[in-house]
């Protein structure tokens, strides 16, 4: 039974789940990532959103969730956010030390799952996993549904030109006014078969539209092309328009746009719209502006990815949230506290959250609303369920992506154990104090340096140390070799490094995870 | 040798908790502390050899923010002084998160002599953090060479 299905499905899964963690603070990038590993999940750490991106792009399904900082040097979190988003359509958990309310609401906007406050506890990071689970459920609801209208036919003519028309209004792209015209156009009485975008049949599309040209592709001949039994024009043309509206928010990015919302309400569209009445633009998420309606729309977008995964299938959900905020835009009232208060929705269930958010309320609902659904799309027996949607989606963006994005060096993550050499600031001994004194100092330390830079240059260190005693190594393991490494550089001891670095770790957890550390 | 120990173990305690006592260090020192088990030994350490070097970059790059002849880029500073903060109290530094929050507001109201003060205090505090931090690694470390085992310590 289906219900079954998704709990033995959500029973498993948190343990191994895996997670990408930037951060360009190192610090707290470790932190994190034992916390994970605490959690059970499997976890890989980079201190560059560019190099987070690009593990990203080489497989989308090697990942479950994100979790990125906000200030980031070489790319700005949100943007970050937006991007896997679009790209990949993975949750993305925001995390910063900014409490500030306004970051929080940004973050919502750009579509954040969840946005932690530094310094990250564990019983925060807990839960995280329900984000993924909640996503690919809605992914799964939402093909289904998809089928559903094209598999309606007479019988609910009005209702799926209703939902299309819909559909339409929220498209952030133009349509293509070709298929809206084969979409309303098509009174056929007969009762189309359930289509599911597997896979193959994906890929034959994107071959077929490969073929005639992305622009230039029409559905009749698309659908010539793939020579797909039973495949009707309509099933290529509302596929296409998808395939279309995803590259071009895919292309849009730079306009800030709030892609993965888009993509997300796109097919909320598709989805049981009926009665999402009140949920118009929901689409646009445009950063900090006021284009929604009123301080009711900031609400609405502030669980964004969950009204992405609820509304449609929440109606109520949906219609209640945006009246009941007036926060005047500030969903969080003292963080972590949810705003679950100001919803007053329906009793929001158990997981009272460590985390400020409101994902955790609908939750429950989702599971039970979901399971009113029929069977899920089949899965390929090898892929968890919730790649499977995953994958469908990703692959949209797989064939464009892979030329657009620059290329740029992966940054190094500085090896943990190289006990800052650069803390041999010159600076330190000097006494230096006065930001003047620096100018004196040798520019080597101060030169704008990447930290892998920084850790590797061998300056001796000298004078920060108070406590001169010799740490041997034997009896403090190689890791705790980092605070010891000033004082046993102070005296010739070559190979105590070298023996603390890659050699003899001995310590499998630190091994992976500096192995995944990019 | 048991008397050595037991003396070591007390010592260490007390240290530690003059620690917390003096404001060094807070509850998240605690959650690190109990995030390092058997698998994980040098957790701590690790984490604190990577958050003193975070201090001494982010006060480098603090100190030429300020040292600009010229207009000082305030929000330059500001942002290492975040950077520092969100660090800082993910290890559970106590004081130098505290100064880090006093210096966001300096950097915000762009009092350039306040500043250099502050930076001054940021990098002494650092400096007698981790020197204290060393004492009780080193303490640590008797304890185990002398066959004992590293108390856990209780802060209430």
């Amino acid at each position: 039974m289906t219900v079954e299905q998704d709990f033995e499905a959500v029973d498993q899964f948190p343990v191994g789940m895996r997670v990408l963690a930037v951060d360009d603070d190192q610090t707290c990038l470790r932190i994190l990532e034992t916390l994970l590993h605490r959690c059970q999940y499997h976890v890989t750490t980079t201190d560059s959103a560019q190099t987070a991106l690009e593990l990203l792009r080489e497989n989308k399904n090697k990942f479950d969730l994100v979790i990125s900082d906000v200030d980031m040097p070489d790319m700005d979190g949100f943007k970050l956010l937006e991007l896997v988003g679009l790209e990949m359509d993975l949750p993305v958990i925001m995390l910063s030390a900014h409490s500030d309310p306004k970051y929080v609401m940004k973050g919502v906007k750009h579509g954040a799952c969840d946005y932690l406050l530094k310094p990250v506890r564990i019983e925060e990071l807990k839960n995280i996993w329900q984000h993924v689970v909640r996503k690919s459920k809605f992914k799964k609801m939402k093909s289904i549904v998809i089928n559903d209208d094209h598999s309606q036919g007479n019988s609910d003519q009005n209702g799926v030109k209703a939902n299309r028309k819909r559909k339409d209004q929220f498209e952030e792209v133009e349509e293509e006014d070709e298929e809206r015209g084969n979409e309303n156009d098509d009174p056929t009485a007969q009762k189309k078969p359930r289509v599911l975008w597997t896979r193959e049949l994906h890929n034959k599309f994107l071959a077929a539209v490969d073929h005639l040209g992305v622009e230039k592709a029409q559905p009749k001949k698309i659908l010539e092309l793939m020579n797909v039994d039973k495949l009707t024009r309509e099933n290529v043309a509302s596929h296409l328009q998808k395939f279309r509206s995803a590259l071009k928010k895919i292309t849009n990015e730079a306009n800030q746009q709030a892609n993965m919302a888009a993509i997300d309400s796109h097919f909320m569209q598709m989805s049981a719209l009926k009665g999402l009445g009140g949920f118009h633009n929901q689409r646009q998420i445009p950063l900090g502006s006021g284009q929604f309606h009123g301080g009711a729309a900031t609400m609405r977008h502030y669980p964004l990815g969950r009204l992405n995964s609820f509304g449609g299938v929440f109606p109520h959900v949906s219609s209640s949230l945006p009246r009941n905020h007036n926060d005047g835009g500030y969903v969080l009232q003292g963080m972590p506290i949810p705003p679950l208060d100001d919803l007053n929705n329906k009793a929001f269930p158990s997981f009272t959250s460590q985390q400020s958010s409101l994902m955790v309320a609908p939750n429950n609902q989702l599971v039970l609303q979901g399971h009113q659904q029929s069977s899920y799309p089949s899965l390929n027996p090898g892929l968890s369920p919730h790649f499977e949607i995953n994958k469908r989606l990703d692959d949209w963006s797989n064939a464009l992506l892979s030329t657009n994005i620059p290329q740029s060096g992966v940054h190094s993550k500085p090896d943990a154990l190289e006990w800052n050499h650069f803390c041999n600031s010159d600076a330190a001994q000097a006494g230096f104090i006065d930001p003047l004194q620096m100018k004196q100092q040798p520019a080597n330390n101060l030169g704008p340096m990447t930290d892998a830079q920084l850790l590797r240059s061998s300056n001796p260190i000298e004078g920060l140390f108070v406590g001169q005693q010799k740490l041997e190594n034997g009896s403090m393991p190689s890791n705790a070799g980092s605070l010891d490494d000033i004082v046993n550089s102070m005296t010739p001891k070559e190979q105590s490094q070298a023996e603390l670095f890659e050699g003899d770790l001995g310590f499998g957890w630190h091994n992976s995870s500096l192995r995944t550390c990019i | 040798m048991d008397a050595h120990v037991a003396q070591l173990q007390m010592q260490y305690r007390n240290y530690i908790l003059s620690l917390y006592q003096q404001g060094f260090l807070d509850d998240q020192f605690t959650e690190l502390k109990s995030l390092q088990d058997d698998g994980t030994p040098d957790f701590v350490a690790e984490v604190l050899s990577l958050f003193f070097d975070d201090c001494v970059k982010l006060v480098g790059n603090m100190a030429r923010a300020l040292d600009q002849t010229g207009t000082v880029d305030f929000s330059q500073v500001g942002a290492n002084v975040h950077q520092l903060k969100g660090s800082s109290s993910s290890v559970g530094a106590k004081r130098v998160k505290g100064l880090c929050i006093n210096f966001k507001e300096l950097c915000e109201a762009k009092n350039y002599e306040g500043c250099v003060r502050c930076l001054q205090q940021v990098d002494i505090e650092y400096k007698t953090l981790k020197a204290k931090l060393q004492d009780m690694f080193n303490l640590e470390k008797q304890i185990v060479q002398a066959g004992g085992i590293v108390p856990q310590v209780d802060i209430n």
